[in-house]
């Protein structure tokens, strides 16, 4: 182990916070509390991962973000208070790899980062062609041949059912299932209430595979529709 | 008392005084009017018409003619001078009498007409004779012996027929002109039916009725007052030629009327029968008089009831007077000008016959004897007295009457009127405004110009009649032509103006109307000039002030958004270090359990703290309208399942049950899935907590018509307060509360159900909490 993580916010009990977070996972932590300081260290030392608050005294986040990415190509992880969708999306635009909320789940910022440095370091072939029986979609790879998901490179365990409903959504992302249809090409038979049937196994390939199952990235609900795994763009 | 019976009292006491008045007035008008000339009260009542005073001068007339025949005179009185107006008045009121049986004269506004009628039917035949005597008369004493002869046997043949009155004319011993054998001192003697005997013997006159002799002379001197205008008095003494003159008359005590069948010379005639009409129109005059004393008797009676009554009449007047109130002024004032219009027309009559005019200067020139004046002017007034009807003065009377009961309990009878209606139609009076004022001018002139008009028409009609023989129709038609020309300009002139201002009024009402819809730009409408160029400069003013107080109210909400999104963005970042080291703390396993216990409140408290900074940046957002919509076609009902699926643990885990009613086939509406999911997600959380342990939750999705309503239903544990708005930010069914939620609940569901285009209710019958969230089905 031992990656070296930045983590930069004028906050210095959340730095101080995000530090131990990490550090009891076995990073290595440099801190800063504002966008030029982080741009010095960022220039001197080796840094694996940065996660970066947006409003900054000196130069704010999504500036420094920018700097950043003239040079380095190390994923970024924005942190902000500010929570809308535009904001985020401005964050993703503007070459951040991920968003996280204020106030944010510790473990899933954890866990976050974890997901960023494998694929940096071990999965690091970013531009990495699609084999075969591979489905790549963000952090997440299904063997359709082993039958087999894996998320940041580790293989998730799943049932026999819950794999029937993993290979209809890795082999359609993006494509909306109503639950009946769901239903009916995993079971097999016409469906009368499948709505929470097939909720209870979404929820649970949720836990396996979700950083944070409450806020789900990949199987989405669509409200009113049916459901459906979101493309990752940014991974492809 | 009753009132039905109040008001029949009050109407009959003023019917007993409107009775007895008119009955009065008319009875006592009457009978000044139709008092033959010089009669007193008392004679009126007279049967016997040998007493009336025509009577007497007929027997006096003809005594003097028999004179004139027998000592042979020329002064033969004929009835060209006396006899025709012998009759004077009495004979239109015999002719009253008998054709209307007593009615209120009416039929004949001048006597002088109904004699001259009179006359030309019953005495036309005297016609002739009447010619023939005016030619001899005119030439007076120039006749010649024997035309007087001629003339004395013609006036003999003419009357001899009429036995009414016998006579016997002798000169010298020798009868002359008799037709019937009389005698001096024959009163013994009359034949049957006379009872009137009149004998002169040549010096005195002497007069037996009904067998007593009358006094003639009186104290023996003639005055103006004596009753019988014969020669004896010793101031009026016949010639030396009449002495040899003896003259006896008889009367008949009840004339008869002669006619004679002359067949052989001219046909059938009448004699003069003139004591026969004298007694027809004694009695019917008699009978008149008589009538209307009645009706002044009853009218006096009833005038006493009436005295008695005054308190209830005077209720009925003040009725009256209410109903009068009602009448236009105009209306009275116009009766009484009727009233004088027949007066002067009356008196103008009147005037054509007795000179009155005339009369009334000489009264009022010659005021240097008061005595001979005020009999004068007596003797004026008991003529035109004479010559108003009856009807007119009862009219009079009652008008004065009317009006001053008006007056007495109306106190401003003009109030009500054409005129002050048309003046306070009008009135400019209460106006302050340019505009009202200028409008109210320019309606003054239309209604003035109008009316100059009409009366120029009318005017011209006049002229144009006036002119009619001399030839000035050209000259009319110009100045109509020209007067039409004025009027239609200056209509021109006054209607434009007031189209201009209806044109305005229309701007200006459309220029409201856009106010009203939110247009606050300048619509640059130009009203320089105009009437409503104030009133347009106000409303522009109006609307600069709203144009500010929206831009400032949209300015103030966005930096309320602001200050909100800031404020949570601040509260944010601490809270951000509180739940990490909070969790930090619960990782700690060595720690002693009574700070575990105050880690996990700690816990909770962020959590729920953060759920509420989530919760007042999104209700913020949605209230000030900014909050983004992704509008798409979605299945209500799937939604609905999709979302009690996505919260089975939490409903499996409560101590309620849902029961659905929810339609398999799919309920199309276009709606924000994400943002209704947080709608349904908030309503079934709310349902969770606030429902009764172990009761239901019924979720329904209803079509009504196009709409597809999902209503929420469910038992309170508490005591639902009734004046509590839910959807107000920050309420909570129980106040007390201190659990996870923010109280933004309802206030989010009803926030985001409306950014997506439904309605959102709720009610509270009893403790059942009714949510209702509908959407236009597509």
């Amino acid at each position: 182990m031992g990656e070296c993580v930045l983590i930069v916010d004028d906050d210095r009990e959340i730095v101080k916070a995000i530090g131990i977070l990490l550090e009891g996972e076995g990073y290595q932590v440099l801190k800063a509390y504002d966008g030029l300081a982080a741009l010095d260290i960022l220039a001197e030392k080796e840094v694996s991962l940065a996660i970066i608050d947006v409003m900054m005294p000196k130069l704010d986040g999504l500036s420094a973000l920018m700097r950043i990415r003239e040079k380095k190509n190390i994923p970024v992880i924005v942190l902000s208070a500010k929570s809308e969708d535009s904001d985020k999306i401005l964050g993703l635009s503007m070459g951040a790899d991920d968003y996280v909320a204020k106030p944010f789940n510790p473990q899933e910022l954890a866990a976050r980062v974890k997901s960023q440095l494998r694929r940096y370091t071990s999965l690091g072939d970013i531009h990495a062609r699609n084999r075969d029986g591979e489905i790549k979609n963000g952090r997440l790879l299904y063997k359709t041949e082993e039958m087999t998901l894996y998320a940041d490179g580790e293989p998730v365990k799943l049932t026999a059912t819950e794999t029937k409903i993993v290979d209809l959504f890795m082999r359609n992302p993006g494509r909306v299932f109503p639950a009946e249809e769901i239903y009916r090409r995993v079971w097999g038979e016409e469906a009368f209430s499948s709505e929470n049937t097939v909720m209870v196994h979404i929820r649970r390939i949720r836990e396996k595979m979700e950083l944070n199952p409450k806020e789900p990235e990949y199987l989405k609900v669509v409200w009113g529709i049916g459901y459906k795994m979101e493309k990752q763009e940014k991974s492809s | 008392m009753d009132t039905k019976w109040k008001n029949r009292k009050k109407a009959v006491s003023f019917i007993l005084f409107f009775a007895g008045a008119t009955l009065t007035l008319g009875s006592v008008v009457n009978m000044w009017r139709n008092k033959p000339g010089g009669t007193r009260i008392p004679q009126m009542f007279e049967q016997d018409y040998q007493k009336s005073r025509e009577f007497r001068s007929y027997m006096a007339t003809r005594l003097d003619n028999f004179l004139i025949m027998a000592s042979g005179g020329s002064g033969l009185r004929d009835f060209y001078y006396d006899n025709g107006y012998t009759y004077d008045g009495t004979a239109a009121y015999a002719e009253d009498t008998l054709e209307t049986q007593g009615e209120v004269s009416v039929e004949w506004e001048n006597e002088a007409e109904a004699v001259e009628e009179y006359a030309g039917g019953s005495y036309r035949e005297y016609g002739n004779w009447n010619d023939a005597a005016s030619s001899w008369l005119s030439g007076g004493d120039a006749l010649t012996e024997e035309e007087r002869k001629e003339l004395a046997r013609r006036y003999h043949d003419r009357i001899k027929g009429d036995k009414n009155l016998l006579y016997t004319v002798s000169y010298d011993g020798e009868v002359l002109y008799s037709n019937a054998d009389l005698k001096p001192g024959g009163e013994d003697s009359l034949p049957e039916g006379y009872n009137f005997f009149l004998e002169f013997d040549g010096e005195k006159v002497r007069i037996v009725k009904d067998g007593k002799e009358l006094d003639v002379y009186g104290d023996g001197y003639y005055r103006d007052d004596s009753q019988w205008y014969v020669p004896g008095y010793k101031n009026f003494q016949g010639d030396d030629r009449v002495k040899k003159a003896v003259v006896c008359m008889a009367a008949a005590s009840n004339p008869a009327m002669y006619t004679k069948g002359d067949y052989g010379t001219s046909g059938s005639w009448q004699p003069d029968n003139e004591l026969y009409w004298m007694q027809c129109n004694f009695l019917g005059s008699r009978a008149l008089l008589i009538k209307n004393a009645v009706f002044l008797a009853v009218g006096l009676v009833l005038l006493v009831l009436a005295f008695f009554t005054r308190q209830t009449r005077r209720e009925a007047e003040k009725e009256l007077a209410v109903f009068q109130s009602k009448i236009w002024v105009e209306f009275k004032v116009l009766f009484f000008i009727i009233l004088l219009g027949i007066l002067v027309n009356i008196l103008a009559y009147c005037s054509r016959n007795y000179g009155i005019w005339q009369e009334f200067r000489e009264i009022t020139m010659e005021s240097w004897d008061y005595a001979y004046v005020s009999e004068r002017a007596l003797a004026l007034g008991n003529v035109i007295m004479g010559e108003v009807p009856a009807w007119f003065v009862i009219l009079l009377f009652w008008g004065v009457f009317f009006f001053w009961n008006d007056l007495h309990y109306n106190r401003k009878i003009t109030k009500y009127g054409l005129i002050y209606k048309l003046c306070r139609t009008y009135s400019a009076k209460d106006f302050t405004l340019p505009l009202s004022l200028k409008i109210a001018r320019r309606n003054r002139g239309v209604f003035l110009t109008a009316i100059l008009y009409s009366l120029f028409l009318i005017g011209m009609v006049m002229i144009g009649r006036a002119l009619e023989y001399r030839n000035a129709w050209g000259m009319v038609f110009l100045l109509l032509f020209l007067g039409t020309l004025c009027f239609l300009v200056l209509l021109y002139f006054f209607g434009k103006k007031n189209m201009e201002t209806a044109r305005d009024l229309d701007t200006l009402s459309r220029c409201v109307g856009e106010i009203r819809d939110g247009n606050y730009m300048d619509m640059g409408e130009e009203f320089a000039g105009h009437d409503l160029e104030n009133v347009m400069g106000q409303l522009e003013d109006i609307r600069h002030g709203m144009a500010r107080a929206v831009e400032e109210q949209m300015k103030s909400q966005r930096m309320k958004v602001e200050l909100i999104a800031n404020v949570s963005h601040d509260i944010k970042t601490p809270l951000t270090s509180i739940i990490s080291y909070v969790e930090f703390l619960k990782q700690e396993e060595d720690l002693p359990a009574h700070v575990k216990d105050y880690v996990r409140i700690l816990d909770e408290k962020s959590q729920r703290l953060k759920n509420m900074v989530m919760d007042v940046f999104a209700v913020s957002k949605a209230a000030s309208g900014e909050l983004p919509v992704n509008m798409e076609e979605l299945d209500f009902g799937k939604l609905l399942r999709q979302t009690m699926a996505d919260m089975e643990e939490e409903i499996d885990k409560s101590p309620v049950t849902f029961r659905t009613e929810i339609p398999g086939e799919p309920v199309k509406i276009m709606a924000d899935g994400q943002r209704l999911y947080r709608v349904f997600q908030n309503l079934f959380q709310n349902a969770i907590k606030y429902s009764l342990q172990g009761s239901r939750v019924y979720v329904s999705l209803r079509l009504e018509d196009n709409t597809a309503v999902c209503s929420v239903k469910n038992t309170s544990q508490m005591e639902i307060k009734k004046d509590k708005d839910f959807t107000e930010r920050f309420v909570r069914g129980d106040e007390s509360r201190t659990d996870g939620g923010s109280g933004l609940g309802l206030s989010i569901a009803q926030s985001f159900t409306e950014a997506c285009g439904g309605e959102f209710s709720w009610e509270v019958d009893a403790d059942l909490f009714v949510v209702k969230v509908s959407f236009q089905k597509i």
